[in-house]
């Protein structure tokens, strides 16, 4: 046992030595990973988009019109930045980028409001620019029906109703509505809390094969093994411990980052947080190790993480769900470590869940410590032991 | 001249030579085109599970549950009959919403008080929570217009004038350019030309680093007289990347869109016009790079994590309005900025070539800059005495 313990250490003592042999540990590890956190965070800053500009196109010229435009001027989402004479200067504007929506006001439309025939606001908004769109759909709808609820109001007043008759008539059943768990809308809470991770999979993974793979590469590594004492699992458990360890606390980081710093709520178990993000390194470094055994070929293996870490956000579920996807697509999205995590993190930071609701997620991730190295711990052995392997490109 | 051609057919015997450029070049130019639209194939979320608390237990509330059910937004996953139980089924993921019908809800409505029925909706998914709550207001509003209209025509109304007067004032929203709000129709036009970018500038640093490690040897110094000079490399490159990724251009905008049924309003010239600078800005920014990179695998540790930054700073998916100055100044560098701006507007919105000249230059201010970087990086990386080759180019 003590013998062990010393190979492990020897190990990641000469990993350790190993980290001033390249610039891309420090890279990898320390520069881009905050490099990618303060470049999101800035991006994000203003948390939900606000100020956006939309074009008015007034042919009314009432005294309505006017309020209509400056009610949607006040909304916290719009700013109206342009006025236009027809809808055909609205829709160059949008194609310009320089504005997001452009609301039309029909001649006759205060008349028509007044006698209660029927009058129309037209909001035509961008819609391919789909978060702007919808905020600005979302407040315009608010906006109308805010104007349209006070005119009948207004007209029922004057017929004679008693104010509180009067508002249970114009709207016979009231939506009461309750935002379950992120009450802000906050689109840096969310969406900081699910690319942050993201990132930080993306440099496990590079660092864990490229460790491993760099020792193939060039032929070190049958001193590697022979510093583990010829075991091979001591030789890789002592050559990803000092990473496990790094990224660990870089994860630690990242949560104090999102959860103390930003304010991202943070209503579930910190127990439950620490764990998981645990789990999250030691899950992406298994499958490092499994990826350096499928190809014994550093480049091919960055290819491979390029592919299965690169493009993985698609899959996780957080911005069009899971439960909407093809099954390849679902089934391709439970095979990468970051769908539990983000999961687990949404659970417990966001939602404020019971832990019982994580044990799920927390399984799955201990699914892919236990699994990815156990299939390829033969192969990789040979791969140490064979110099036929090293110094593939 | 003949040595640009020279140069420009050399790169091709190298990419074909190397099969890890190859992948990068070939390969995941069409892997990727095939595999990252998958998860948003649906387009749009639809059917939404949503849980139901009916504590009224009348004719009227299981008419308003029915309704809930038809509509195209949510369905009917559960019923509960305490609020906290249909809670715990929201956070673990079984529903994305609830609608509580409170106790006496029928009673009021039928002595013409208003009536409450409340809505909860997860926003831990933001595009789940849009769908709930849009679906759950639209059934609750569809029933109390239903109700209103009855009591204005039991009051003597004639149907259109009762439905008129209810809503004096109504918003006719009209999404532009992407009128289904479809997902797939929103990410991927933009993701295809961040993939362009990504494999250009990881493909040619990897032969960069490739030619770098192998030999030490500069790429470009086949000894003799016949060596060409450094803009004839330049433009031999430029040249060879360039029709490669036209072609790819040609299957991405031409063949994908159609299999993918995206809305497409350009001219394929002006589309054109847009791309040339767009890719020969890349080219010239990967020729520029691939100085930095010494072994083969380099770029592509170094390049992947600049994919997530990349598409979240285009602002196709946060607006431009939202990111500090700063940031967006910076982000300029990255042709990817005004590469998906400016061609969104042409491809999906039709704009003009002056309509997005903005972008345009841009984009050809990019070339200007990282020619002379490239210029630097490739006249490093030539032996003395080229530049000065009498043929000229």
């Amino acid at each position: 046992m003590m013998h062990n313990r010393k190979g492990v250490f020897r190990v990641a003592r000469r990993e350790c030595g190993r980290f001033a042999s390249s610039p891309i540990y420090p890279l990898l590890m320390v520069v881009f990973p905050l490099l990618s956190f303060g470049v999101l965070w800035a991006t994000f800053q203003q948390q939900v988009p606000r100020h956006l500009p939309v074009a008015v196109c007034d042919l009314d010229r009432s005294m309505l019109s006017r309020s209509v435009a400056r009610m949607i001027d006040a909304t916290p989402t719009m700013d109206v930045a342009f006025q236009v004479e027809g809808p055909a200067a609205g829709e160059k504007l949008l194609r310009e980028g320089k504005a997001y929506a452009f609301v039309l006001m029909p001649h006759g439309m205060e008349r028509d409001a007044k006698r209660g025939t029927g009058a129309e606001v037209v909001g035509y908004y961008n819609a391919q620019w789909l978060l702007p769109g919808s905020l600005i759909n979302r407040d315009l709808r608010k906006v109308i029906g805010t104007v349209s609820a006070a005119l009948e109001l207004r007209a029922r007043q004057l017929r004679g109703e008693m104010y509180a008759a009067a508002r249970a008539h114009l709207e016979p059943i009231r939506v009461d509505s309750h935002v379950l768990f992120n009450p802000q809308l906050n689109y840096l809470y969310f969406l900081l809390t699910t690319l942050l991770p993201t990132m930080l999979q993306i440099f496990i993974l590079l660092v864990a094969t490229h460790s491993i793979g760099v020792e193939l590469k060039e032929g070190s590594a049958g001193e590697w093994l022979e510093a583990a004492g010829h075991s091979v699992w001591r030789a890789l458990v002592g050559k990803l411990l000092p990473y496990t360890v790094h990224f660990f606390v870089l994860g630690l980081f990242m949560n104090s980052l999102l959860f103390r710093y930003l304010g991202v709520p943070e209503r579930g178990s910190i127990l439950v947080i620490g764990v998981g993000t645990v789990l999250f390194v030691l899950a992406y470094q298994a499958m490092g190790i499994a990826l350096v055994a499928l190809t014994a070929n550093l480049r091919l293996t960055t290819s491979l993480v390029a592919f299965y870490s690169g493009a993985s956000f698609a899959f996780t579920g957080v911005t069009f769900p899971t439960m909407a996807m093809p099954a390849t697509a679902r089934v391709w999205g439970e095979l990468l470590p970051l769908t539990h995590y983000l999961r687990l993190l949404i659970q417990q930071a966001i939602r404020g869940a019971p832990y019982e609701v994580s044990i799920p997620a927390l399984l799955a991730l201990l699914a892919f410590i236990v699994l990815a190295p156990l299939v390829s711990l033969r192969r990789m052995g040979r791969l140490l032991e064979e110099p036929g392997y090293w110094g593939r490109t | 001249m003949k040595k640009v051609f020279l140069v420009w057919w050399r790169e091709y015997r190298s990419i074909l030579a190397d099969p890890g450029a190859l992948l990068i070049l070939f390969g995941a130019v069409v892997i990727y085109s095939i595999v990252y639209p998958i998860p948003y194939s649906p387009e749009v979320l639809k059917e939404v599970p949503v849980g139901v608390v009916d504590l009224d237990r009348s004719a009227l509330s299981r008419r308003l549950i029915r309704m809930v059910d038809a509509n195209e937004y949510v369905r009917v996953a559960f019923r509960e009959t305490q609020l906290a139980r249909a809670e715990t089924e929201v956070l673990a993921g079984k529903a994305g919403g609830i609608l509580l019908v409170p106790e006496g809800f029928q009673r009021k409505i039928l002595r013409g008080e208003q009536a409450d029925v409340g809505v909860f909706a997860d926003a831990g998914y933001l595009l789940v929570y849009r769908q709930v709550y849009t679906g759950l207001l639209h059934a609750t509003r569809t029933l109390s217009a239903g109700i209103e209209i009855r009591r204005r025509r039991a009051g003597g109304m004639a149907e259109g004038q009762a439905l008129a007067s209810r809503d004096p004032l109504a918003l006719i929203a009209r999404p532009l350019f992407n009128p289904a709000t479809g997902y797939a129709t929103y990410v991927v036009p933009a993701v295809l030309l961040l993939i362009l970018q990504q494999t250009l500038l990881i493909g040619i640093g990897l032969l960069g680093g490739t030619e770098r490690e192998t030999s030490g040897i500069p790429p470009v110094s086949d000894p003799g007289r016949d060596r060409p000079a450094v803009l004839q490399v330049l433009l031999g490159k430029t040249a060879a990347y360039l029709a490669l990724y036209l072609v790819y251009s040609c299957y991405y905008f031409g063949i994908l869109y159609r299999v993918y049924r995206f809305p497409q309003r350009a001219e394929a010239g002006t589309v054109l016009l847009f791309v040339l600078p767009f890719l020969i800005s890349v080219i010239l920014l990967g020729l520029a790079l691939s100085a930095l990179f010494h072994h083969r695998e380099s770029a592509m540790q170094a390049l992947l994590f600049t994919s997530i930054p990349a598409i979240f700073l285009s602002g196709f998916a946060w607006p431009p309005e939202a990111i500090p100055g700063w940031l967006r100044i910076l982000s300029y560098l990255l042709p990817s900025t005004a590469g998906i701006s400016g061609f969104l507007r042409v491809n999906q919105m039709g704009a003009s070539l002056s309509e997005v000249r903005f972008e345009w230059l841009i984009l050809w201010g990019l070339c200007v800059l990282y020619s002379g970087l490239a210029w630097f990086s490739l006249a490093r990386s030539t032996p003395v005495g080229e530049t000065r080759d009498p043929n000229g180019a």
